[in-house]
């Protein structure tokens, strides 16, 4: 059906508009009426429970850390898997069937400036080192694998603009941001069999905090070179599309 | 200002600056502009998350908002500013006696001037070398944006290009004066074929 007459036009647009701020208002209204409801969900009963007793059953300072990967590190896992379903999701897109696709210009004007290039070189081992820092010490102070393994991907993208004509095969980077997937849902499984549940440190309970921080270290360290590999071969394909 | 401490009003004052910067992304039209006031909005974002005591997420907003996605939209924003011309001629319509005066090269010129783009010409041997079959597989494989062959029978220059592109019919209008220019637009195939 095509209505081609303005004035139904006009009704029509008039119709979906008041539908929309409907739409709005209904929504406005559901979130004035939970935070007026908040004070009688409220509670303190998850906070203090952490608090007292997170150290001591996950060997990790960072409570944020001892509940991404120890108390709901099956939510982790799906999310780890999301980024890695988003990175094939843009390989996909930017797939090729003509082998080389970069095309010699006669005149290229896109040139890194001199300044940028120098001071890229300075900061580059920074930023590495850095991200390492952050991975590494996820169960201590704030930060993470995927924190870590964001900085490390800015490091590595710096990278690109130190050399440009830098060439990296995109299809090894994803084939090994899959296998560090299956170790980490692996090392996830491995609880299974020492305390006998699902997704949770691997040493039992009652061993010491030290140890279990092997544990967060190995299971933080296989995440941020998992996040790092996806987010590298993201832009690596954001890179190849244009030149 | 009252029984507020410094700390509350840094954070009243941000969320303020954060509207701003949030109107200021809308009403701009500049895109580098747009790419700075994203990473600041996100800076800022992450200086309220450090004052509500959220330093892992505030780490995550720095890497993510203010590094990563800046980046990818400087380098996105700088290859669509390009029009990459493929000139598989050769011959006196692009260069003549070496040097950018070809009446291709002006009609060319004037087009991408039109809308502000850069002209990027390339004559690649490997490109070239594929046979005219290949044109559309061409235009959508890699990032050339219209093909340049001269067609010895009829005596007319073909430019080639896809038809999902707005420009191919700024293009064809203004090769309408040119009677040996012919424009010739490519079928869009579905996505995911």
């Amino acid at each position: 059906m095509i209505l081609k007459s303005s004035s139904s036009r006009i009704v029509i647009s008039v119709i979906k508009h008041i539908v929309l701020i409907g739409m709005l208002g209904f929504l406005f209204y559901v979130f004035f009426g939970a935070y007026e409801n908040l004070e009688a969900l409220y509670n303190t009963f998850g906070k203090d429970y952490f608090s007292r007793y997170a150290e001591a059953e996950t060997g990790s300072k960072n409570l944020v850390t001892s509940i991404l990967l120890d108390y709901r590190l099956f939510d982790s896992l799906f999310e780890a898997g999301i980024l890695l379903i988003a990175v094939s999701g843009v390989i996909w897109i930017s797939r090729h069937e003509i082998e080389e696709k970069n095309a010699q210009f006669m005149i290229d004007k896109f040139k890194t400036p001199d300044l940028f290039v120098t001071f890229s070189r300075l900061v580059y081992p920074l930023m590495l080192a850095f991200g390492f820092y952050v991975i590494i010490n996820g169960h201590l102070s704030p930060g993470g694998g995927f924190q870590g393994g964001a900085i490390v991907a800015t490091a590595i993208l710096i990278l690109y603009y130190i050399d440009a004509e830098k060439d990296t095969n995109i299809n090894l980077i994803v084939t090994v941001e899959k296998y560090i997937y299956i170790a980490i849902l692996l090392l996830a499984t491995a609880s299974y069999f020492t305390r006998g549940a699902f997704f949770t440190n691997v040493f039992p309970l009652e061993s010491s905090a030290d140890a279990k921080s092997i544990y967060l270290v190995v299971l933080n360290v296989l995440i941020g070179f998992k996040v790092a590999l996806g987010l590298w071969a993201i832009f690596t394909a954001f890179l190849k599309e244009g030149r | 200002m009252g029984d507020l401490t410094m700390l509350d009003f840094t954070a009243y004052a941000l969320q303020v600056l954060l509207i701003i910067m949030a109107i200021a992304i809308v009403v701009h039209k500049n895109n580098g502009t747009i790419i700075i006031l994203i990473t600041t909005f996100s800076l800022i974002t992450a200086s309220l998350y450090v004052i509500n005591r959220a330093p892992d997420v505030a780490i995550a907003e720095v890497a993510i908002g203010s590094a990563i996605i800046p980046l990818i939209y400087v380098i996105s924003i700088s290859r669509q500013r390009e029009f990459i011309v493929l000139d598989k001629a050769m011959d006196d319509f692009i260069i003549s006696d070496n040097t950018f005066t070809g009446r291709g090269y002006i009609l060319l010129k004037r087009f991408t001037d039109y809308y502000h783009l850069e002209l990027n010409l390339c004559n690649d041997v490997r490109l070239c070398s594929l046979g005219s079959g290949k044109d559309q597989k061409l235009c959508e494989d890699t990032n050339v944006d219209l093909i340049v062959s001269h067609d010895e029978e009829r005596g007319v220059y073909v430019l080639k290009g896809k038809a999902s592109s707005i420009l191919m019919n700024k293009l064809e209008q203004m090769a309408k004066d040119y009677d040996d220019i012919e424009v010739i637009k490519f079928k869009d195939r579905d996505f995911g074929d």
